[in-house]
């Protein structure tokens, strides 16, 4: 009677802590009733032999063992729910399947001890039952632990429609370019599941508030609506990710991870454009500035060539590149993207030998030639490996000729021509590099009225020039 | 035969190793075993050691540096006299430091009063970072150069501290981070060895341990160069007649050889055979590296070769020389200090003489490396680490000393990746304490690998059981210094 009192009493408001230190050794004592009564069911089969028959005299301290274990598991749950951080209809579910189970326990334990003969199969139903609702109770226990989809996220689709659950969702694929990006699905949307969907979800559901779908967020929390749209200061979503990190309000909670400036700056320009819950985010008039931080949400200030995956280069170019004096180096590990030194090499290269290099076009991104004696016809080869990001051509006998070959090289990031004879042509070339960040001209040919002329035509590039 | 057999079957030890290569210049043979990456897995020279190795091969994402620069400045420099001025150790000067704060035990336990800067500092650069007197050339350099004054040590005592540093671990015997960076990279060069050290006189407390390969193969050691006539015991030929060395290498490789044929493929006389060959080619590589001629009388005035100390000059060698190793592909340099009259930068007593002494040796070469580096575009791709084990104290030992202090410690990163003219972490008001952005050795480790490419967290080497890293279980990347 009084354990029914203790179990309706529900969550109370503050539970104090050793109750709820007690209560997080639910986890383990459930493990006991579990494990007896699967024991003793097992038991029950096998006295069915003859050679086990002796057995049939002691399978009662099995039911007493689970049963009272069970009793113990209960306890401590309800401890446990009283921290109210859990799903309540399937804690009501749990609990009463829970206390079910002690009580069908407790009857097995005296019928077995009192060997009392029940009709009509009458314990064998019985046993089945507990069997049952021992794996019920477990599997809701699961849930309640590792959220209802825990189960089944990895199983196939044919299973998953068997128990009810939506296909397996397609990630979605990784924006690559801009334009491509939908402003809830693949900017909003991230960044809660990264870092909010944890504490708002569906079975735990802080705050009332649910941030797993667009329909769910825009259902709001305990207080009422979290977004507003056009107004960031009406909505609490807002505020609490702008509060300052110590305030008590401050989301995420508990020391998690804050968004960065970025993120908070998207969301606050998200709602101010009214929210909208799909649609193109270069549809949207988004300004300079907003561009900008989403390309480096999305990654897409860095260069890129990395988004995109290159074959492995044939083994055959490699071994002919290598045996004349080229050492190629990996340079990551989840691509193919190469880097080929020539400068270590003690025999020389010839233009025709040259010509194989054309062959690692996708995948050569860094090429060093430093000191290795190559001249302007070098240069036009070279000038068609459009993926190269940084080139040294230092300390070769390179002239202006030459370099006008370079002039395609979109994606050169370093270019070396110290001690080169480069200088005039400089101006007509490097300006067509737009992703230049440094260049080399020390012992150069160049003069400063060069560099002043260049430094003028991009200011962010950097020149080495003394 | 079936005895011979028996024992060619055993696994060599790195001594026994050692031993068969001993004719002359066998340990540095066995160094350059390290060939070129090889882009398929299998035939790589690197296989004939530990076929299972080069799966650890190569960058796990794009490296910013390719070769790391380590300048050691032995003994600890003191942080508060160089790159961490601190006006009230002026104002509070003579006064009694245990009035003002708590005062750990140090190593002499003999603290007399704190103890104010000899030195004046300047601002510099277009970052404005403040530099002291003691390096008026190192201070053209600040805006390449990201500070970091919050470095700390778990130990006070230099040997401890130097293993530490060296290896992630105070105790003797783990693998240099050279080793490590070695082992999970390779080395570009087939002829000069990928982990070297350019020793400048002075071997640090801990001795070659600290340049040790621990449980890694034999082959990441680090390889030790004087700068001088001879920079490698034995790399000259004793052989009069240059013909008959070849003769003999031939001589025995053809026995070498007939012995494989006899007892099948085994991995110590097949490493044998080219450790020879290879030892063979360093006598031409190692000449030519350690010889200046090439290099313009603008370049090694730069370096401070026409200093009128001679420390300077033999520093300014020794920075030359690691300049021409990371164009020949060499992965990992330390350059330790030269031996001024003043003991390394350890100044018990007597800081400003031996701080200056110490300071002038190594600060025109220093600046010299790190302008000559970016002329020819390689500070792009190097990393340059300059760091002691740890720092000094506020307050002075005796009258004009300072003691360890493992507590705070200045040092500086340039090059690849670095962002030039940044300012990190902060000491408390005496530069006694880290009060903001502790960074952990580990922490250091951590940053020179993820520079290179690897991430710190996965390479690992099974030992003991466990499969163990430079950085332990810790280590952050410093990302607020990455440009
Ligand atoms: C560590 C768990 C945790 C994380 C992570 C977390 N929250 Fe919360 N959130 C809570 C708790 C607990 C409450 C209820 C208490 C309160 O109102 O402060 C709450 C309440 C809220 C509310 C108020 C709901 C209402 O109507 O009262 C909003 C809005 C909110 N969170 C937004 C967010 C956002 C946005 C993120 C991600 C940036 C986030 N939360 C991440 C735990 C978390």
């Amino acid at each position: 009677m009084e354990l029914s009192i203790l179990l309706n009493t529900g969550v109370t408001e503050n539970p104090s802590d050793i109750l709820i230190f007690f209560g997080r050794i639910h986890p383990l004592v459930v493990h006991f009733p579990i494990g007896f009564l699967i024991l003793a069911a097992l038991v029950e089969i096998t006295t069915k032999w003859a050679k086990f028959q002796p057995l049939k005299n002691y399978i009662h301290y099995l039911w007493g063992l689970g049963s009272i274990s069970a009793l113990f598991a209960i306890l401590f749950g309800y401890f446990l729910s009283l921290s109210g951080d859990y799903n309540e209809n399937t804690v009501f579910l749990h609990k009463w399947s829970g206390v079910a189970l002690f009580l069908f326990s407790s009857i097995c334990y005296y019928i077995s001890k009192r060997q009392i003969k029940l009709p009509f199969y009458g314990k064998s139903i019985l046993i089945l039952i507990i069997v049952f609702t021992v794996f019920y109770t477990g599997h809701l226990g699961g849930n309640l632990t590792h959220g209802s989809t825990y189960l089944f996220e990895y199983a196939p689709n044919s299973i998953r429609s068997l128990v009810g659950m939506p296909k397996k969702e397609i990630p979605r694929k990784k924006v690559t370019v801009l334009d491509s990006a939908d402003v809830y699905l693949d900017l909003i949307s991230p960044i809660m599941n990264n870092r909010c969907v944890s504490c708002h979800n569906q079975d735990k559901k802080k705050g009332d508030l649910d941030l797993t779908s667009y329909a769910n967020l825009m259902k709001g929390g305990e207080n009422g609506d979290v977004i507003i749209p056009n107004d960031t200061e009406a909505s609490d979503f807002y505020r609490r990710i702008t509060l300052p990190e110590s305030h008590d309000d401050f989301m995420p909670s508990e020391g998690k991870k804050p968004l960065t400036k970025n993120e908070v700056l998207l969301i606050g320009w998200w709602i101010n454009n009214n929210a909208p819950s799909n649609g193109y985010f270069s549809q949207l008039n988004p300004d300079k500035e907003i561009i900008s931080k989403v390309k480096n949400i999305l990654g897409l200030d860095k260069n890129s060539l990395f988004n995109k995956k290159v074959s492995p280069p044939k083994k055959e170019i490699i071994d002919s590149l290598s045996n004349q004096g080229f050492i190629l180096n990996k340079l990551m590990k989840d691509n193919y993207y190469l880097e080929a030194n020539f400068s270590l090499s003690e025999k020389s290269i010839t233009p025709k030998g040259f010509e194989t290099i054309l062959q690692l076009k996708d995948q050569l991104i860094w090429l060093n030639l430093n000191h290795s004696n190559i001249t302007d016809e070098y240069l036009m080869k070279i000038g068609q490996l459009e993926n190269l990001i940084k080139l040294n051509v230092s300390r070769n006998n390179i002239s202006d000729k030459g370099l006008m070959h370079l002039s395609d090289l979109q994606n050169l990031e370093s270019l070396n021509l110290y001690e080169t004879n480069v200088s005039d042509s400089l101006l007509t070339v490097i300006p067509k590099l737009i992703n230049l960040k440094r260049l080399y001209l020390s012992g150069s040919k160049a003069n400063d009225s060069i560099i002043n002329e260049l430094k003028k035509k991009n200011e962010k590039l950097r020149i080495i020039f003394d | 035969m079936s005895k011979y057999h028996n024992f060619m079957q055993k696994p060599l030890s790195r001594r026994e190793m050692l031993d068969i290569c001993k004719g002359g210049f066998g340990s540095l043979a066995l160094l350059s075993l390290l060939g070129p990456l090889p882009l398929s897995c299998g035939q790589s020279e690197r296989s004939i050691i530990n076929p299972s190795s080069n799966l650890n091969l190569g960058p796990h994402f794009l490296p910013k540096a390719k070769s790391i620069i380590f300048l050691y400045m032995d003994g600890g420099v003191s942080q508060v006299d160089s790159f961490d001025p601190k006006p009230r150790l002026t104002k509070e000067n003579g006064e009694d430091p245990r009035k003002k704060f708590k005062v750990d035990a140090t190593q002499f336990d003999n603290v007399g009063k704190i103890l104010k800067s000899p030195w004046e500092f300047k601002q510099y650069g277009e970052c404005g970072m403040p530099v002291s007197e003691l390096f008026p050339h190192i201070a053209t350099c600040v805006d390449d150069i990201a500070l970091i004054r919050s470095m700390t040590s778990q130990f006070p005592e230099h040997t401890n501290a130097n293993y530490f540093l060296h290896t992630g671990s105070g105790l003797q015997g783990r693998p240099s981070m050279g080793s490590w960076i070695t082992y999970g990279l390779g080395s570009e060069n087939k002829n000069i060895p990928g982990y070297v050290v350019l020793d400048g006189g002075l071997i640090p407390p801990g001795g070659l341990d600290n340049f040790k390969n621990g449980f890694l193969p034999a082959s990441y050691q680090a390889s030790i160069l004087r700068a001088g006539p001879q920079p490698i015991a034995n790399i000259k030929p004793k052989e009069s007649i240059p013909n008959l060395q070849e003769q003999k290498l031939s001589f025995i490789k053809a026995l070498d050889k007939k012995q494989l044929a006899e007892i099948g493929e085994v991995d110590a006389v097949e490493s044998a055979i080219s450790n020879y060959e290879l030892a063979y080619k360093m006598q031409s590589s190692i000449p030519e590296l350690t010889e200046f001629k090439e290099e313009s009388k603008a370049t090694k005035k730069l370096y401070g070769f026409e200093s009128d100390d001679p420390h300077t000059r033999g520093y300014a060698a020794q920075c030359l020389l690691a300049r021409r190793l990371v164009e020949r592909g060499v992965r990992f340099i330390e350059l330790t200090c030269p031996k001024v009259s003043a003991d390394r930068w350890d100044q018990h007593g007597n800081l400003k003489d031996g701080h200056e002494k110490n300071a002038h040796a190594v600060d025109q070469p220093i600046a010299g490396l790190l302008k000559d580096l970016k002329s020819r575009g390689l500070l792009e791709e190097t990393l340059v680490v300059w760091t002691g084990e740890f720092g000094r104290t506020p307050f002075a030992q005796g009258s004009n000393g300072r003691d360890h202090n493992p507590s705070a410690c200045s040092m500086w990163m340039a090059g690849a990746g670095i962002k030039g003219g940044t300012i990190f972490g902060r000491t408390d008001e005496y530069g006694y304490r880290v009060i903001e952005n502790e960074v952990s050795v580990h922490d250091l480790h951590a940053t020179m690998m993820h520079l290179m490419g690897i991430n710190h967290e996965h390479l690992t080497f099974r030992f003991g059981g466990r499969d163990i890293r430079l950085t332990d279980v810790h280590g952050h990347v410093i990302k607020d210094i990455l440009a």
